[in-house]
């Protein structure tokens, strides 16, 4: 049991800056063996409750007691920490022992534990996390995934009763981080861990017991998955967004009028039905609704219309009520590729290879063949190792082409005379770009690209300006830059590839660990880019965000290129995306659990928006296809009726605490449409 | 990407050479590695060879891979060598231009760079390509013991040098890393003038010392909520017993290098 008592912690400012408030006055109380995940955005004092929870900081107020002791209490810290294992963010900052076993033996060594005991200790945790074949390996040989689960093996050696993972999945790509949950609930069953999950990821948030929702270090909103996902409104101005089937749920709940069922639709298979149950509703309640227009055009002489067109007039009223209740994305529809633009990237045949660790060869690229056309936002997917990252370096020179030609705009890219003009006109970013800042000041560090170009002073400012605009970070330009938070810093390092002004700009994994309104506010920002002729390259592991934002995706599998199309080509068969390793965006699985009911329903979605439209639509032609039963209208009232009763009562056990004056201060469109991490097969099966 | 570099990653393996307690190689490898710079005469370094070649075989690590330690040094013993060929006088060979160079140079020269050479291989054989850097780790604390009763902090140090060695190729990949992305800001670091050169430095060193320390950061808080520094004495895991064949190992280095310093007078 943890408990924490009106627990209040400042982190010591430096000395012209106040105390950063981190929490304030916060009191909640785990209780063994249960699930718990705390979501908030970046910022809101997730990680300094967890870090409060085993004493590694001391709480300035209040109390934090675990399993009955005090973490103020020296004489139980190492018992309390040993209790509560905590697993961290960046995979290579935990790992202290040279090979896997010795990281192992890291903590019990610490406890002083007889040698014996600590070999069978670590092998015991070897097996529970099925890395016994890589006992001998170095961290390094191991990938981020594996790392990760190291971490968890190192915590499990200590035979803790409770698990913190403190954003321990930020940094994984999706089937890891998929893997790695897996691994945790496989764990919490067999050992009746206690569970407290850190995370960006509202999938994530759906394993849970219950869930605490932090804002600005305080608790803004509470309960189980079911009730705080139940609070829409509130869940979006809190930065963070629903799960694709929740939304897609709350969308056809408000559409047609049917009440939205908490408990139900926190599954995904329960979402599922319930969308299924509501439109099989809706379509008797054409009648019902029928009966209603009936009777009071009776009144007014002149309105007589027949059930078809009343039906029709039903469902594109409530689309009309969809769109002012979650306003409609900025995002664009894909554009046709025109073929008059000229041709900016010309990959011919490409090929890579390196020598890896001990000397093996790996083959990274394969007979690579692509275009890429001027203003045209082209997407690169891929599992983990495909040879996304190798292809990218070569589109600036980072990598010598050295089979096959890389031609950038217009250039030969062998030609290595011509590098320096070339990385002028195409911006790189790599992932985590924040590491890359070392000015003094942002405008500084912005200014940075410009002058090494050998742009004149002038022009410098100019670019500076410009860039920091386009990011919001004009505001921070006199600050240092390592004083900034960590999404400030990511604006900081694109607005400083920015600012060279390149035509063409590679983005690996821009939104990786920002929270669900910081990604979209970014991407937002980034897709305003190609209105003045820009090119866009996007890499990234979220299917979703790559649907919605890009022309054209470039599906890449072991070096070579599997697909290249539009988001509709690439997305729409989940049998070519498990092939690829990649996942199937949640939308697009909802539309295909749906398929067999709506026969025209087709078999994609860029997001929750766009498959609650078209599932919509196709209950409407179903609907005109085979007009529907007359039913027993008052029995449906009396359901309906009971049913929001129900869902009423279901609002009110989680109460949004927030308060009134933070409200608006994000604005609703900005929070309305979430990328979702596509965690959500772990989700369904468990949920 | 690209060629990694072996420094600070051994390769995994059960040879002869794998299971000797790392101890033992240590003090060999000082051993061998006096011998082998203080050896002059052809017949004491074709001895040498010899008994580098056994090393080699004993390892079964590919020679490819044995060679290419001698990789980061290339450039210093070419150097010597020249050096050598330059200013040994003796029998004049040949001239080039006003510098004579003689046979002795010559010899000597050649001599040096296998001198050094055979010094890289054995050390890199012994320690760095077959033992673990903990082990390295674990063999300096056993052999820095005694200092304790110096009040000299041993296996604070020993933790210290076995986490150093650990973030070796982390620091190399992400100097890799960041020499990518401020290149992509067109930062230079072989071209240009001093002035563009050093703000390319600076790019690469300065985000690197600052993820170093977040890094010891992070690692501070990891290494805390994994109880180290609480109140119990660490276990020591590995509780080092020397084996016949690390006798016989020792053994046999130890007359090598007597062979050597004898026979040399």
């Amino acid at each position: 049991m943890i408990q924490f008592e009106r627990v209040s912690f400042a982190y010591q400012g430096n000395e012209d800056r106040e105390n950063i408030k981190a929490v304030s006055d916060v009191s909640f109380a785990i209780p063994n063996g249960s699930h718990v995940v705390f979501l908030g955005r970046n910022g809101s004092g997730k990680s300094t409750v967890a870090r409060l929870m085993n004493g590694l900081l001391l709480p300035d107020e209040g109390r934090v007691i675990v399993d009955g002791m005090d973490t103020s209490e020296n004489a139980f810290i190492d018992e309390i920490r040993r209790r509560a294992g905590m697993v961290f963010q960046n995979p290579d900052n935990q790992i202290i022992g040279t090979t896997v076993a010795d990281d192992i033996a890291f903590g019990p060594c610490n406890l002083g534990l007889p040698a014996e005991e600590v070999r069978a200790r670590v092998t015991r945790a070897l097996e529970e996390t099925g890395m016994t074949d890589y006992r001998d390996r170095e961290p390094y040989a191991l990938s981020g995934g594996q790392k990760q689960k190291l971490a968890v093996a190192s915590v499990l050696a200590m035979q803790p009763e409770i698990l913190i993972l403190d954003e321990s999945t930020a940094m994984l790509d999706p089937s890891s981080r998929r893997a790695l949950m897996e691994l945790i609930l496989d764990l919490k069953e067999k050992k009746q861990l206690t569970i407290v999950h850190i995370t960006h990821h509202m999938e994530e948030a759906l394993l849970a017991d219950y869930v605490y929702v932090l804002d600005e270090g305080r608790i803004a909103l509470e309960g189980t998955p079911a009730d705080v996902f139940d609070q829409k409104d509130c869940v979006l101005s809190l930065g963070l967004s629903l799960p694709t089937h929740i939304e897609i749920s709350h969308r056809i709940s408000d559409a047609i009028g049917v009440p939205y069922q908490p408990e139900k639709v926190t599954s995904f298979d329960g979402a599922v039905q319930f969308v299924r149950e509501s439109l099989a509703k809706v379509s008797d309640r054409a009648f019902f609704d029928n009966s209603l227009e009936k009777e009071m055009s009776q009144m007014t002489l002149d309105q007589t219309q027949g059930d078809h067109s009343l039906g029709h007039d039903e469902l594109s009223r409530t689309t009309a009520r969809i769109k002012d209740d979650f306003p409609l994305t900025k995002g664009r529809s894909p554009k046709p590729l025109q073929q008059g633009l000229p041709v900016v990237i010309d990959v011919q045949h490409l090929s890579y290879a390196y020598e890896g660790l001990a000397g093996t060869h790996v083959q990274a690229l394969q007979d690579i063949s692509l275009e890429v056309r001027q203003g045209e936002v082209l997407g690169i997917v891929g599992h983990t190792g495909s040879g996304k990252s190798t292809l990218i370096q070569h589109f600036n020179g980072i990598i010598p082409s050295s089979r096959g030609t890389v031609t950038v705009l217009g250039e030969d890219l062998s030609e290595r005379k011509i590098i320096r003009s070339i990385r002028r006109k195409v911006g790189l970013l790599f992932q985590y770009p924040e590491d890359q800042l070392f000015e003094e000041t942002v405008a500084l560090d912005i200014a940075f690209a410009p002058k090494q170009m050998g742009k004149s002073p002038e022009e410098v400012a100019y670019s500076v300006e410009k860039a920091a605009k386009r990011l919001g970070v004009d505001h921070l330009l006199v600050r240092s830059p390592f004083d900034l938070s960590g999404g400030q810093r990511r604006r900081v390092a694109i607005a400083g590839v920015l600012a060279a002004e390149p035509l063409i700009l590679v983005l690996d994994e821009p939104a990786a660990g920002l929270d669900p309104a910081g990604r979209e506010d970014l991407f937002d920002d980034l897709a305003t880019l190609t209105n003045e002729g820009a090119t866009l390259i996007i890499v990234s592991h979220d299917m979703e965000a790559m649907a919605k934002r890009c022309d054209r995706i470039l599906v890449m599998k072991e070096g070579r290129v599997a697909k290249i199309g539009t988001p509709e080509d690439i997305i729409s068969s989940a049998v070519f995306l498990e092939d690829a390793s990649l996942d199937v965006p949640p939308a697009k699985r909802f539309l295909d659990a749906l398929a067999d009911d709506f026969s025209e329903l087709g078999t994609f979605a860029f997001d929750a928006e766009d498959a609650t439209q078209k599932i919509l639509e196709a209950a409407q032609f179903m609907r005109k296809k085979n007009p529907a039963a007359t039913i027993d209208a008052p029995a449906i009232r009396h359901d309906i009726l009971s049913a929001s009763k129900n869902n009423e009562l279901f609002s009110e056990t989680a109460a949004c605490s927030i308060k009134h004056d933070y409200l608006p201060r994000v604005s609703a469109s900005d929070t309305e449409h979430e990328d979702i991490e596509s965690c959500e097969k772990k989700a369904s099966s468990h949920g | 990407m690209g060629k990694r570099s072996l420094l600070g990653r051994s390769i995994p393996g059960t040879s002869f050479i794998h299971r000797l307690d790392a101890r033992v190689k240590f003090i060999a490898a000082i051993l061998l590695m006096i011998a082998t710079l203080s050896s002059k005469s052809p017949i004491v370094l074709a001895v040498i060879s010899l008994w580098a070649m056994v090393l080699v075989a004993l390892s079964h690590i590919r020679v490819r891979i044995v060679l290419r330690s001698v990789r980061p040094i290339i450039f210093l013993i070419i150097f010597a060598m020249v050096i050598h060929f330059f200013t040994v006088r003796g029998t004049p060979l040949f001239r080039v231009g006003s510098i004579v160079i003689s046979l002795e140079g010559l010899t000597s020269g050649l001599l040096t760079a296998l001198r050094i050479s055979l010094m890289v291989i054995q050390t890199s054989l012994l320690l760095t390509l077959t033992t673990t850097p903990i082990a390295i780790a674990d063999a300096m604390e056993r052999l820095l013991l005694p200092l304790k009763h110096l009040h000299f902090p041993v296996q604070e140090f020993s933790m210290m040098m076995s986490i150093a060695m650990r973030f070796v190729p982390t620091l190399l990949d992400e100097a890799t890393r960041l020499m990518k992305a401020q290149s992509s800001r067109g930062a230079d670091f072989d071209t240009g003038g001093l002035m563009r050169r050093a703000r390319g430095l600076v790019s690469i060193l300065v985000p690197l010392f600052v993820s170093s320390f977040r890094r010891a950061d992070d690692l501070a808080v990891a290494m805390e909520a994994r109880c180290y520094g609480g109140t119990s004495s660490r276990t020591t895991l590995y509780a080092m017993k020397l084996q016949r064949r690390d006798y016989l190992f020792l053994t046999a280095a130890v007359l090598i290098s007597a062979f050597v310093f004898l026979w040399q007078g």
